[in-house]
Protein backbone atom coordinates (compact mmCIF):
# COMPACT_ATOMS: atom_id res chain seq x y z
CA UNK A 1 0.00 0.00 0.00
CA UNK A 2 2.40 2.29 0.67
CA UNK A 3 4.17 1.49 -2.59
CA UNK A 4 4.25 4.74 -4.64
CA UNK A 5 3.80 2.92 -8.44
CA UNK A 6 0.56 2.20 -9.37
CA UNK A 7 0.40 -1.60 -8.14
CA UNK A 8 0.63 -4.95 -10.42
CA UNK A 9 -2.68 -5.99 -12.05
CA UNK A 10 -1.66 -8.78 -10.45
CA UNK A 11 0.59 -10.38 -7.75
CA UNK A 12 0.79 -13.59 -6.11
CA UNK A 13 2.96 -13.65 -2.79
CA UNK A 14 3.64 -16.97 -1.67
CA UNK A 15 0.35 -18.60 -2.39
CA UNK A 16 -0.13 -22.05 -1.77
CA UNK A 17 -3.06 -24.01 -2.38
CA UNK A 18 -3.33 -27.90 -0.53
CA UNK A 19 -6.27 -29.71 -1.36
CA UNK A 20 -6.56 -33.21 0.56
CA UNK A 21 -3.87 -34.80 -0.90
CA UNK A 22 -1.68 -32.74 -2.88
CA UNK A 23 -0.70 -29.55 -3.81
CA UNK A 24 -2.35 -27.62 -6.13
CA UNK A 25 -0.10 -24.47 -5.54
CA UNK A 26 3.29 -24.56 -4.05
CA UNK A 27 4.64 -20.83 -2.75
CA UNK A 28 3.59 -19.16 -6.25
CA UNK A 29 4.76 -16.16 -5.97
CA UNK A 30 4.28 -13.98 -9.53
CA UNK A 31 3.95 -10.41 -10.60
CA UNK A 32 2.06 -9.68 -13.91
CA UNK A 33 2.02 -6.00 -15.37
CA UNK A 34 -1.55 -4.46 -17.06
CA UNK A 35 -2.27 -4.48 -20.77
CA UNK A 36 -0.08 -7.42 -22.05
CA UNK A 37 -1.29 -11.06 -22.95
CA UNK A 38 -0.02 -13.81 -21.04
CA UNK A 39 0.32 -17.02 -21.53
CA UNK A 40 -0.43 -19.75 -18.58
CA UNK A 41 1.07 -22.97 -19.84
CA UNK A 42 1.29 -26.41 -18.07
CA UNK A 43 -0.09 -29.87 -18.13
CA UNK A 44 -3.21 -30.91 -17.12
CA UNK A 45 -3.73 -30.39 -13.42
CA UNK A 46 -0.55 -28.29 -12.85
CA UNK A 47 -2.17 -25.68 -11.05
CA UNK A 48 -3.35 -23.24 -13.98
CA UNK A 49 -7.19 -23.33 -13.54
CA UNK A 50 -6.72 -23.35 -9.53
CA UNK A 51 -4.50 -20.33 -10.24
CA UNK A 52 -6.76 -18.36 -11.99
CA UNK A 53 -9.86 -19.10 -9.35
CA UNK A 54 -7.61 -17.82 -6.33
CA UNK A 55 -6.76 -14.50 -8.53
CA UNK A 56 -10.98 -13.88 -9.43
CA UNK A 57 -11.78 -15.09 -5.54
CA UNK A 58 -13.76 -18.08 -7.32
CA UNK A 59 -11.44 -20.57 -4.95
CA UNK A 60 -9.33 -19.87 -1.85
CA UNK A 61 -5.77 -20.43 -1.44
CA UNK A 62 -4.76 -22.29 1.65
CA UNK A 63 -2.06 -19.71 2.65
CA UNK A 64 -0.01 -16.71 0.96
CA UNK A 65 -1.36 -13.47 -1.09
CA UNK A 66 -3.25 -12.64 -4.12
CA UNK A 67 -3.94 -9.55 -4.70
CA UNK A 68 -5.47 -7.89 -8.36
CA UNK A 69 -5.29 -4.19 -9.19
CA UNK A 70 -3.36 -4.36 -5.30
CA UNK A 71 -6.43 -5.34 -3.55
CA UNK A 72 -7.84 -8.98 -2.85
CA UNK A 73 -10.07 -9.76 -5.15
CA UNK A 74 -12.28 -12.30 -2.66
CA UNK A 75 -15.69 -10.56 -2.00
CA UNK A 76 -14.42 -7.44 -3.52
CA UNK A 77 -16.94 -6.32 -6.00
CA UNK A 78 -15.04 -3.29 -6.97
CA UNK A 79 -12.07 -5.48 -8.20
CA UNK A 80 -14.38 -8.22 -9.04
CA UNK A 81 -16.35 -6.23 -11.57
CA UNK A 82 -12.91 -5.20 -13.67
CA UNK A 83 -12.03 -8.84 -13.88
CA UNK A 84 -14.04 -11.40 -16.36
CA UNK A 85 -13.13 -15.47 -15.67
CA UNK A 86 -15.02 -17.99 -17.83
CA UNK A 87 -14.18 -21.51 -16.82
CA UNK A 88 -13.66 -24.52 -19.11
CA UNK A 89 -16.54 -26.12 -17.89
CA UNK A 90 -18.15 -23.27 -16.75
CA UNK A 91 -21.49 -24.14 -15.71
CA UNK A 92 -25.02 -22.13 -17.22
CA UNK A 93 -28.52 -22.06 -15.77
CA UNK A 94 -30.05 -24.98 -17.05
CA UNK A 95 -32.64 -22.79 -19.24
CA UNK A 96 -30.34 -20.34 -20.82
CA UNK A 97 -29.85 -19.77 -24.01
CA UNK A 98 -26.96 -18.19 -25.64
CA UNK A 99 -28.58 -15.02 -25.57
CA UNK A 100 -29.37 -14.69 -22.31
CA UNK A 101 -25.97 -15.40 -21.14
CA UNK A 102 -24.88 -12.44 -23.12
CA UNK A 103 -27.76 -10.09 -21.62
CA UNK A 104 -26.70 -11.00 -18.09
CA UNK A 105 -23.03 -10.34 -19.15
CA UNK A 106 -24.31 -7.09 -20.62
CA UNK A 107 -25.77 -5.91 -16.88
CA UNK A 108 -22.44 -6.82 -15.30
CA UNK A 109 -19.07 -6.15 -17.67
CA UNK A 110 -19.65 -2.15 -18.06
CA UNK A 111 -17.40 -2.25 -21.53
CA UNK A 112 -19.75 -4.75 -22.83
CA UNK A 113 -19.78 -4.48 -26.79
CA UNK A 114 -23.25 -5.97 -27.85
CA UNK A 115 -22.25 -5.18 -31.51
CA UNK A 116 -18.55 -7.07 -31.19
CA UNK A 117 -20.54 -9.98 -29.22
CA UNK A 118 -23.26 -10.29 -32.18
CA UNK A 119 -20.76 -9.92 -35.17
CA UNK A 120 -18.41 -12.98 -32.73
CA UNK A 121 -22.26 -14.93 -32.54
CA UNK A 122 -22.14 -14.53 -36.72
CA UNK A 123 -19.08 -15.93 -37.23
CA UNK A 124 -19.07 -18.71 -34.49
CA UNK A 125 -22.38 -19.52 -36.38
CA UNK A 126 -23.77 -19.63 -32.75
CA UNK A 127 -27.31 -20.68 -32.37
CA UNK A 128 -28.79 -17.56 -30.38
CA UNK A 129 -32.05 -19.43 -28.94
CA UNK A 130 -31.61 -22.71 -28.32
CA UNK A 131 -30.54 -23.86 -24.66
CA UNK A 132 -27.00 -23.92 -23.43
CA UNK A 133 -27.40 -27.35 -22.10
CA UNK A 134 -28.28 -28.54 -25.38
CA UNK A 135 -25.53 -27.16 -27.62
CA UNK A 136 -22.52 -28.94 -28.66
CA UNK A 137 -18.70 -28.80 -26.71
CA UNK A 138 -17.64 -26.60 -29.40
CA UNK A 139 -20.58 -24.02 -29.46
CA UNK A 140 -20.54 -24.30 -25.68
CA UNK A 141 -17.05 -22.69 -25.63
CA UNK A 142 -18.05 -19.99 -28.13
CA UNK A 143 -20.34 -19.02 -25.70
CA UNK A 144 -17.51 -18.47 -22.88
CA UNK A 145 -15.14 -16.99 -26.05
CA UNK A 146 -17.76 -15.01 -26.79
CA UNK A 147 -18.17 -13.33 -23.15
CA UNK A 148 -15.00 -13.55 -22.73
CA UNK A 149 -14.10 -11.35 -25.38
CA UNK A 150 -17.27 -8.89 -25.74
CA UNK A 151 -16.70 -8.11 -21.69
CA UNK A 152 -13.56 -6.16 -22.55
CA UNK A 153 -12.95 -6.44 -18.82
CA UNK A 154 -9.51 -5.08 -17.34
CA UNK A 155 -8.42 -8.11 -16.73
CA UNK A 156 -9.75 -11.54 -18.75
CA UNK A 157 -9.15 -15.13 -18.01
CA UNK A 158 -9.82 -17.32 -21.09
CA UNK A 159 -8.94 -20.87 -19.39
CA UNK A 160 -8.53 -23.77 -22.30
CA UNK A 161 -11.39 -21.63 -24.41
CA UNK A 162 -10.86 -23.57 -27.60
CA UNK A 163 -12.06 -26.74 -26.53
CA UNK A 164 -14.29 -28.64 -28.88
CA UNK A 165 -13.52 -25.26 -31.53
CA UNK A 166 -12.41 -26.23 -34.98
CA UNK A 167 -9.37 -24.27 -36.36
CA UNK A 168 -10.87 -22.18 -38.62
CA UNK A 169 -13.04 -20.77 -35.49
CA UNK A 170 -10.25 -20.89 -32.96
CA UNK A 171 -8.30 -18.74 -35.91
CA UNK A 172 -11.19 -16.51 -35.23
CA UNK A 173 -10.54 -16.45 -31.90
CA UNK A 174 -7.02 -15.70 -32.15
CA UNK A 175 -7.76 -13.21 -34.97
CA UNK A 176 -10.34 -10.92 -33.22
CA UNK A 177 -8.39 -11.41 -30.06
CA UNK A 178 -5.14 -9.52 -31.35
CA UNK A 179 -7.58 -7.11 -33.03
CA UNK A 180 -9.49 -5.70 -30.18
CA UNK A 181 -6.76 -6.21 -27.77
CA UNK A 182 -4.61 -3.39 -30.31
CA UNK A 183 -8.06 -1.42 -30.17
CA UNK A 184 -8.71 -2.02 -26.28
CA UNK A 185 -5.70 -2.49 -25.01
CA UNK A 186 -5.93 -4.97 -21.28
CA UNK A 187 -4.85 -7.57 -19.49
CA UNK A 188 -5.38 -11.04 -21.01
CA UNK A 189 -4.31 -14.44 -19.68
CA UNK A 190 -4.66 -17.51 -21.70
CA UNK A 191 -4.18 -20.45 -20.41
CA UNK A 192 -3.86 -23.21 -23.53
CA UNK A 193 -2.41 -26.50 -24.07
CA UNK A 194 -1.79 -25.60 -27.94
CA UNK A 195 0.93 -23.69 -27.77
CA UNK A 196 2.19 -23.96 -30.94
CA UNK A 197 -0.83 -21.92 -32.13
CA UNK A 198 -0.88 -19.10 -29.67
CA UNK A 199 2.66 -18.91 -29.66
CA UNK A 200 2.65 -15.91 -31.79
CA UNK A 201 -0.03 -13.80 -29.90
CA UNK A 202 1.66 -14.03 -26.40
CA UNK A 203 4.31 -11.52 -25.05
CA UNK A 204 4.90 -12.86 -22.08
CA UNK A 205 5.00 -16.64 -20.82
CA UNK A 206 4.25 -18.26 -17.21
CA UNK A 207 4.93 -21.58 -17.25
CA UNK A 208 3.47 -23.81 -14.02
CA UNK A 209 4.47 -27.26 -13.24
CA UNK A 210 3.11 -29.25 -10.59
CA UNK A 211 1.88 -26.01 -8.79
CA UNK A 212 4.75 -24.12 -9.15
CA UNK A 213 6.31 -21.36 -11.57
CA UNK A 214 8.80 -22.80 -13.78
CA UNK A 215 9.43 -20.04 -16.39
CA UNK A 216 8.42 -16.79 -16.03
CA UNK A 217 9.74 -14.40 -19.15
CA UNK A 218 9.00 -12.70 -22.11
CA UNK A 219 8.26 -14.35 -25.19
CA UNK A 220 10.85 -12.39 -26.99
CA UNK A 221 13.14 -13.49 -24.26
CA UNK A 222 12.22 -17.10 -24.13
CA UNK A 223 12.73 -17.91 -27.74
CA UNK A 224 16.12 -17.57 -27.91
CA UNK A 225 17.08 -19.51 -24.11
CA UNK A 226 17.26 -23.12 -25.88
CA UNK A 227 18.67 -24.34 -29.14
CA UNK A 228 19.12 -27.83 -30.63
CA UNK A 229 22.09 -29.24 -31.68
CA UNK A 230 22.38 -31.56 -34.33
CA UNK A 231 25.37 -34.01 -35.74
CA UNK A 232 28.08 -36.29 -35.07
CA UNK A 233 27.09 -37.44 -31.40
CA UNK A 234 30.37 -36.82 -29.70
CA UNK A 235 30.85 -33.56 -31.39
CA UNK A 236 27.51 -32.68 -29.92
CA UNK A 237 28.58 -33.99 -26.18
CA UNK A 238 31.60 -31.71 -26.57
CA UNK A 239 29.79 -28.58 -27.67
CA UNK A 240 27.24 -29.69 -25.12
CA UNK A 241 29.73 -29.55 -22.58
CA UNK A 242 29.16 -27.28 -19.41
CA UNK A 243 25.51 -26.62 -20.47
CA UNK A 244 22.28 -27.52 -19.00
CA UNK A 245 20.70 -30.50 -21.41
CA UNK A 246 17.49 -30.46 -21.58
CA UNK A 247 16.52 -32.77 -24.20
CA UNK A 248 19.08 -35.95 -25.76
CA UNK A 249 17.75 -37.58 -28.68
CA UNK A 250 20.43 -40.04 -31.12
CA UNK A 251 20.51 -42.12 -33.91
CA UNK A 252 23.19 -44.14 -34.73
CA UNK A 253 26.48 -41.97 -34.73
CA UNK A 254 24.47 -38.78 -34.68
CA UNK A 255 22.79 -37.00 -31.62
CA UNK A 256 20.29 -34.08 -31.94
CA UNK A 257 20.42 -32.36 -28.05
CA UNK A 258 18.73 -29.85 -26.93
CA UNK A 259 20.86 -27.22 -24.32
CA UNK A 260 19.69 -24.19 -22.66
CA UNK A 261 21.52 -20.96 -23.44
CA UNK A 262 22.06 -17.89 -26.10
CA UNK A 263 24.61 -18.48 -28.22
CA UNK A 264 27.03 -16.16 -29.17
CA UNK A 265 28.69 -15.41 -32.07
CA UNK A 266 32.20 -17.05 -31.35
CA UNK A 267 29.71 -20.33 -30.10
CA UNK A 268 27.98 -20.35 -33.73
CA UNK A 269 31.55 -20.30 -35.37
CA UNK A 270 32.68 -22.99 -32.38
CA UNK A 271 29.84 -24.76 -33.90
CA UNK A 272 29.95 -24.35 -37.68
CA UNK A 273 33.87 -25.75 -37.24
CA UNK A 274 32.87 -28.71 -35.72
CA UNK A 275 30.40 -29.59 -38.36
CA UNK A 276 26.81 -28.90 -36.08
CA UNK A 277 23.71 -27.59 -36.70
CA UNK A 278 21.78 -25.31 -34.66
CA UNK A 279 18.10 -24.82 -34.97
CA UNK A 280 15.96 -22.61 -32.40
CA UNK A 281 13.59 -24.36 -30.40
CA UNK A 282 10.33 -23.57 -30.77
CA UNK A 283 7.80 -22.07 -27.91
CA UNK A 284 6.28 -25.35 -27.70
CA UNK A 285 9.12 -27.72 -27.36
CA UNK A 286 11.43 -25.52 -24.71
CA UNK A 287 7.89 -25.90 -22.58
CA UNK A 288 7.73 -29.90 -23.24
CA UNK A 289 11.38 -30.46 -22.33
CA UNK A 290 11.67 -27.71 -19.39
CA UNK A 291 8.48 -29.36 -17.82
CA UNK A 292 9.98 -32.72 -18.70
CA UNK A 293 13.36 -31.84 -16.88
CA UNK A 294 11.66 -29.97 -14.60
CA UNK A 295 9.99 -33.31 -13.56
CA UNK A 296 12.68 -35.33 -14.09
CA UNK A 297 14.49 -33.20 -11.31
CA UNK A 298 12.00 -33.92 -9.11
CA UNK A 299 12.21 -37.49 -9.45
CA UNK A 300 15.91 -37.55 -9.10
CA UNK A 301 15.28 -35.54 -5.77
CA UNK A 302 13.00 -38.11 -4.69
CA UNK A 303 15.10 -41.00 -5.05
CA UNK A 304 18.20 -39.14 -3.34
CA UNK A 305 15.90 -38.42 -0.70
CA UNK A 306 15.15 -42.52 -0.64
CA UNK A 307 18.53 -43.34 -1.06
CA UNK A 308 19.58 -40.80 2.31
CA UNK A 309 16.81 -43.06 4.48
CA UNK B 1 -26.63 -1.72 -4.79
CA UNK B 2 -26.59 -1.71 -8.98
CA UNK B 3 -25.18 -4.90 -8.96
CA UNK B 4 -27.29 -6.27 -6.31
CA UNK B 5 -30.27 -5.25 -8.76
CA UNK B 6 -28.49 -6.52 -11.56
CA UNK B 7 -28.04 -9.53 -9.67
CA UNK B 8 -32.21 -10.02 -9.05
CA UNK B 9 -32.60 -8.51 -13.25
CA UNK B 10 -30.23 -11.74 -14.28
CA UNK B 11 -32.47 -14.06 -12.22
CA UNK B 12 -35.09 -12.92 -13.62
CA UNK B 13 -33.77 -12.69 -17.13
CA UNK B 14 -35.86 -16.26 -17.92
CA UNK B 15 -39.20 -15.18 -17.43
CA UNK B 16 -41.03 -18.29 -16.61
CA UNK B 17 -38.85 -19.52 -13.19
CA UNK B 18 -39.88 -16.72 -10.87
CA UNK B 19 -42.50 -15.41 -12.49
CA UNK B 20 -44.50 -17.76 -15.41
CA UNK B 21 -44.23 -21.20 -13.05
CA UNK B 22 -45.93 -19.89 -10.00
CA UNK B 23 -48.82 -18.11 -12.41
CA UNK B 24 -49.14 -20.90 -13.74
CA UNK B 25 -49.38 -23.12 -10.40
CA UNK B 26 -51.58 -20.52 -8.95
CA UNK B 27 -53.95 -20.69 -11.96
CA UNK B 28 -53.97 -24.21 -12.29
CA UNK B 29 -54.05 -25.43 -8.53
CA UNK B 30 -57.61 -22.64 -8.57
CA UNK B 31 -59.17 -24.16 -11.36
CA UNK B 32 -58.58 -27.67 -10.23
CA UNK B 33 -60.17 -27.01 -6.98
CA UNK B 34 -63.10 -25.14 -8.38
CA UNK B 35 -63.41 -28.09 -10.97
CA UNK B 36 -63.43 -30.69 -8.21
CA UNK B 37 -65.54 -29.03 -5.93
CA UNK B 38 -67.89 -28.64 -8.49
CA UNK B 39 -68.04 -32.38 -9.28
CA UNK B 40 -68.81 -33.15 -5.31
CA UNK B 41 -72.50 -33.06 -4.36
CA UNK B 42 -73.17 -30.07 -2.34
CA UNK B 43 -74.16 -31.26 1.54
CA UNK B 44 -74.49 -27.71 3.02
CA UNK B 45 -70.55 -28.54 4.96
CA UNK B 46 -67.71 -26.43 3.76
CA UNK B 47 -65.08 -27.74 1.53
CA UNK B 48 -61.85 -27.61 2.50
CA UNK B 49 -58.64 -27.45 0.17
CA UNK B 50 -54.27 -27.07 0.52
CA UNK B 51 -54.40 -26.08 -2.93
CA UNK B 52 -53.40 -23.07 -1.82
CA UNK B 53 -49.75 -24.56 -1.00
CA UNK B 54 -48.96 -25.64 -3.99
CA UNK B 55 -47.08 -22.20 -4.97
CA UNK B 56 -45.19 -22.58 -1.79
CA UNK B 57 -43.36 -25.56 -2.80
CA UNK B 58 -42.52 -24.74 -5.78
CA UNK B 59 -40.46 -22.11 -3.77
CA UNK B 60 -38.82 -24.58 -2.34
CA UNK B 61 -37.71 -26.02 -5.44
CA UNK B 62 -36.66 -22.75 -6.63
CA UNK B 63 -34.60 -21.81 -4.04
CA UNK B 64 -32.65 -24.84 -4.55
CA UNK B 65 -32.43 -24.04 -8.40
CA UNK B 66 -31.50 -20.34 -7.94
CA UNK B 67 -28.43 -21.47 -6.20
CA UNK B 68 -27.69 -24.84 -8.11
CA UNK B 69 -27.75 -23.20 -11.66
CA UNK B 70 -27.28 -19.74 -11.17
CA UNK B 71 -24.24 -19.27 -8.33
CA UNK B 72 -21.76 -21.11 -11.12
CA UNK B 73 -23.17 -17.99 -13.48
CA UNK B 74 -22.85 -15.64 -11.00
CA UNK B 75 -19.47 -16.03 -10.25
CA UNK B 76 -18.48 -16.19 -13.87
CA UNK B 77 -20.27 -12.77 -14.03
CA UNK B 78 -17.89 -11.56 -11.65
CA UNK B 79 -20.47 -11.07 -8.70
CA UNK B 80 -19.27 -11.53 -4.92
CA UNK B 81 -20.81 -14.44 -2.93
CA UNK B 82 -22.46 -11.37 -1.06
CA UNK B 83 -23.98 -9.79 -3.90
CA UNK B 84 -25.57 -12.86 -5.18
CA UNK B 85 -26.91 -13.33 -2.03
CA UNK B 86 -28.71 -10.18 -1.12
CA UNK B 87 -29.73 -10.20 -4.68
CA UNK B 88 -31.58 -13.41 -4.74
CA UNK B 89 -32.59 -13.42 -1.53
CA UNK B 90 -34.20 -9.93 -2.11
CA UNK B 91 -35.78 -11.30 -5.55
CA UNK B 92 -37.56 -13.98 -4.09
CA UNK B 93 -38.79 -11.71 -0.85
CA UNK B 94 -39.97 -9.46 -2.82
CA UNK B 95 -41.97 -12.06 -5.05
CA UNK B 96 -43.25 -14.05 -1.78
CA UNK B 97 -44.72 -10.48 -0.32
CA UNK B 98 -46.31 -10.08 -3.99
CA UNK B 99 -47.81 -13.91 -4.03
CA UNK B 100 -48.91 -13.31 0.29
CA UNK B 101 -50.40 -9.87 -0.43
CA UNK B 102 -52.49 -11.64 -3.49
CA UNK B 103 -53.23 -14.36 -1.09
CA UNK B 104 -54.66 -12.25 1.30
CA UNK B 105 -56.89 -10.05 -1.67
CA UNK B 106 -58.03 -13.49 -3.17
CA UNK B 107 -59.23 -14.49 0.64
CA UNK B 108 -61.51 -11.39 0.78
CA UNK B 109 -62.81 -12.46 -2.30
CA UNK B 110 -63.17 -15.57 -1.00
CA UNK B 111 -65.33 -14.70 1.74
CA UNK B 112 -67.66 -12.52 -0.13
CA UNK B 113 -68.44 -14.66 -2.76
CA UNK B 114 -69.35 -17.28 -0.29
CA UNK B 115 -66.43 -19.46 -0.98
CA UNK B 116 -66.39 -19.27 -4.81
CA UNK B 117 -69.89 -20.04 -5.15
CA UNK B 118 -69.25 -23.16 -3.41
CA UNK B 119 -68.88 -22.83 0.31
CA UNK B 120 -64.91 -23.62 0.16
CA UNK B 121 -62.33 -22.35 1.80
CA UNK B 122 -59.21 -22.16 -0.51
CA UNK B 123 -57.64 -18.82 0.28
CA UNK B 124 -59.49 -17.57 4.01
CA UNK B 125 -58.66 -20.99 6.08
CA UNK B 126 -60.47 -20.39 9.22
CA UNK B 127 -57.30 -20.52 11.33
CA UNK B 128 -56.11 -17.36 10.19
CA UNK B 129 -58.89 -15.54 7.78
CA UNK B 130 -60.07 -13.97 11.04
CA UNK B 131 -56.71 -12.14 12.34
CA UNK B 132 -55.61 -8.54 10.73
CA UNK B 133 -54.82 -8.04 7.95
CA UNK B 134 -50.78 -7.44 8.02
CA UNK B 135 -51.03 -10.67 10.42
CA UNK B 136 -52.61 -12.65 7.39
CA UNK B 137 -49.88 -11.60 4.66
CA UNK B 138 -47.32 -11.71 7.35
CA UNK B 139 -47.97 -15.66 7.78
CA UNK B 140 -48.01 -16.02 4.16
CA UNK B 141 -44.82 -14.32 3.70
CA UNK B 142 -42.84 -15.75 6.17
CA UNK B 143 -44.14 -19.57 5.54
CA UNK B 144 -42.63 -19.03 1.66
CA UNK B 145 -39.61 -17.61 2.89
CA UNK B 146 -39.13 -20.39 4.87
CA UNK B 147 -39.17 -23.01 2.47
CA UNK B 148 -37.26 -20.92 -0.04
CA UNK B 149 -34.44 -20.65 2.46
CA UNK B 150 -34.63 -24.82 3.59
CA UNK B 151 -34.02 -25.34 -0.15
CA UNK B 152 -31.49 -22.87 -0.70
CA UNK B 153 -29.91 -23.81 2.21
CA UNK B 154 -29.77 -27.16 1.58
CA UNK B 155 -28.37 -26.67 -2.09
CA UNK B 156 -25.84 -24.49 -0.52
CA UNK B 157 -24.53 -27.29 2.01
CA UNK B 158 -24.44 -29.48 -1.74
CA UNK B 159 -22.80 -27.34 -3.02
CA UNK B 160 -19.94 -26.98 -0.74
CA UNK B 161 -19.49 -30.39 0.70
CA UNK B 162 -21.52 -32.09 -1.36
CA UNK B 163 -23.13 -35.92 -0.68
CA UNK B 164 -21.18 -36.13 2.81
CA UNK B 165 -21.98 -32.78 3.77
CA UNK B 166 -25.69 -33.89 2.91
CA UNK B 167 -25.47 -36.80 4.46
CA UNK B 168 -23.76 -35.60 7.45
CA UNK B 169 -26.82 -33.03 8.01
CA UNK B 170 -29.39 -35.29 7.53
CA UNK B 171 -28.05 -37.42 10.09
CA UNK B 172 -27.40 -34.75 12.54
CA UNK B 173 -31.30 -33.25 11.94
CA UNK B 174 -32.27 -36.70 12.39
CA UNK B 175 -30.50 -37.30 15.87
CA UNK B 176 -31.73 -33.70 17.26
CA UNK B 177 -35.31 -34.62 16.54
CA UNK B 178 -34.97 -38.19 18.19
CA UNK B 179 -33.43 -36.66 20.81
CA UNK B 180 -35.73 -34.14 21.24
CA UNK B 181 -38.77 -36.94 21.30
CA UNK B 182 -36.79 -38.79 23.72
CA UNK B 183 -36.31 -36.09 25.79
CA UNK B 184 -40.60 -35.01 25.92
CA UNK B 185 -41.41 -38.48 26.50
CA UNK B 186 -38.23 -39.19 29.31
CA UNK B 187 -39.30 -36.06 31.23
CA UNK B 188 -43.16 -36.81 30.49
CA UNK B 189 -43.81 -33.21 28.36
CA UNK B 190 -46.02 -34.39 26.06
CA UNK B 191 -49.08 -33.00 27.68
CA UNK B 192 -47.19 -29.27 27.73
CA UNK B 193 -45.92 -29.99 24.08
CA UNK B 194 -49.74 -30.16 23.58
CA UNK B 195 -50.76 -27.24 25.42
CA UNK B 196 -47.95 -25.35 23.38
CA UNK B 197 -49.07 -26.46 20.03
CA UNK B 198 -52.89 -25.41 20.92
CA UNK B 199 -52.10 -22.12 22.34
CA UNK B 200 -50.16 -20.76 18.97
CA UNK B 201 -51.80 -17.90 17.21
CA UNK B 202 -50.87 -16.93 13.44
CA UNK B 203 -48.94 -14.42 15.29
CA UNK B 204 -46.80 -16.38 17.32
CA UNK B 205 -46.38 -19.02 14.46
CA UNK B 206 -45.27 -16.60 12.42
CA UNK B 207 -42.45 -15.46 14.67
CA UNK B 208 -41.45 -18.39 15.56
CA UNK B 209 -40.81 -19.12 11.83
CA UNK B 210 -39.32 -15.55 11.72
CA UNK B 211 -37.04 -16.68 13.87
CA UNK B 212 -36.48 -20.17 11.63
CA UNK B 213 -36.20 -18.34 8.99
CA UNK B 214 -33.42 -15.43 10.63
CA UNK B 215 -31.23 -18.51 11.67
CA UNK B 216 -31.60 -20.26 7.64
CA UNK B 217 -30.45 -16.98 6.08
CA UNK B 218 -27.96 -16.28 8.59
CA UNK B 219 -26.74 -20.20 8.00
CA UNK B 220 -27.38 -20.24 4.23
CA UNK B 221 -24.86 -16.98 3.77
CA UNK B 222 -22.22 -18.64 5.95
CA UNK B 223 -22.30 -21.26 4.43
CA UNK B 224 -22.47 -19.67 0.65
CA UNK B 225 -19.15 -17.69 1.99
CA UNK B 226 -16.69 -20.15 1.49
CA UNK B 227 -19.02 -22.74 -1.61
CA UNK B 228 -16.94 -22.52 -4.91
CA UNK B 229 -18.95 -22.47 -8.25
Amino acid sequence: MNNPTTPAAIELRQVTKTYRDAKALDEVSLRLEGNRIYGLLGRNGAGKTTLMSVLTGQGFQTSGEALVFGQRPYENDGVLSRICFIRESQKYPDDFNARQAFKSASLFFKQWDQAFADQLVEEFQLPLNRRIKKLSRGQLSAVGVIIGLASRAEITFFDEPYLGLDAVARQIFYDRLVEDFAAHPRTIILSSHLIDEVANLLEHVVLIDRGRIIMDDDAEAIRGTAVTVAGNASAVQSFAAGREVLHRESLGSLASWTVEGRMTNAERAEAAELGLELAPVSLQQLVVRKTMAATDAVVDTDSELEVLK
Amino acid sequence: MNRVVNVARMQLINKWTFLGIPAIIMVSAFLITLAIWAMIPASGETFYSGASQAVMWYFMALGIQSLTLTFPFSQAMSVSRRTFYIGTVGLFATVALVISVLYYLLGLVEVATNGWGFNGQLYALDWIANEHAVVQILFYFIAMVALFMIGFWFATIYKRWQATGMLLTWIAIAVVLIGLLGLTSWQGWWPLVGQWFVAQTPLSVSAWAALFCAVLAGGSYLTLRRATP
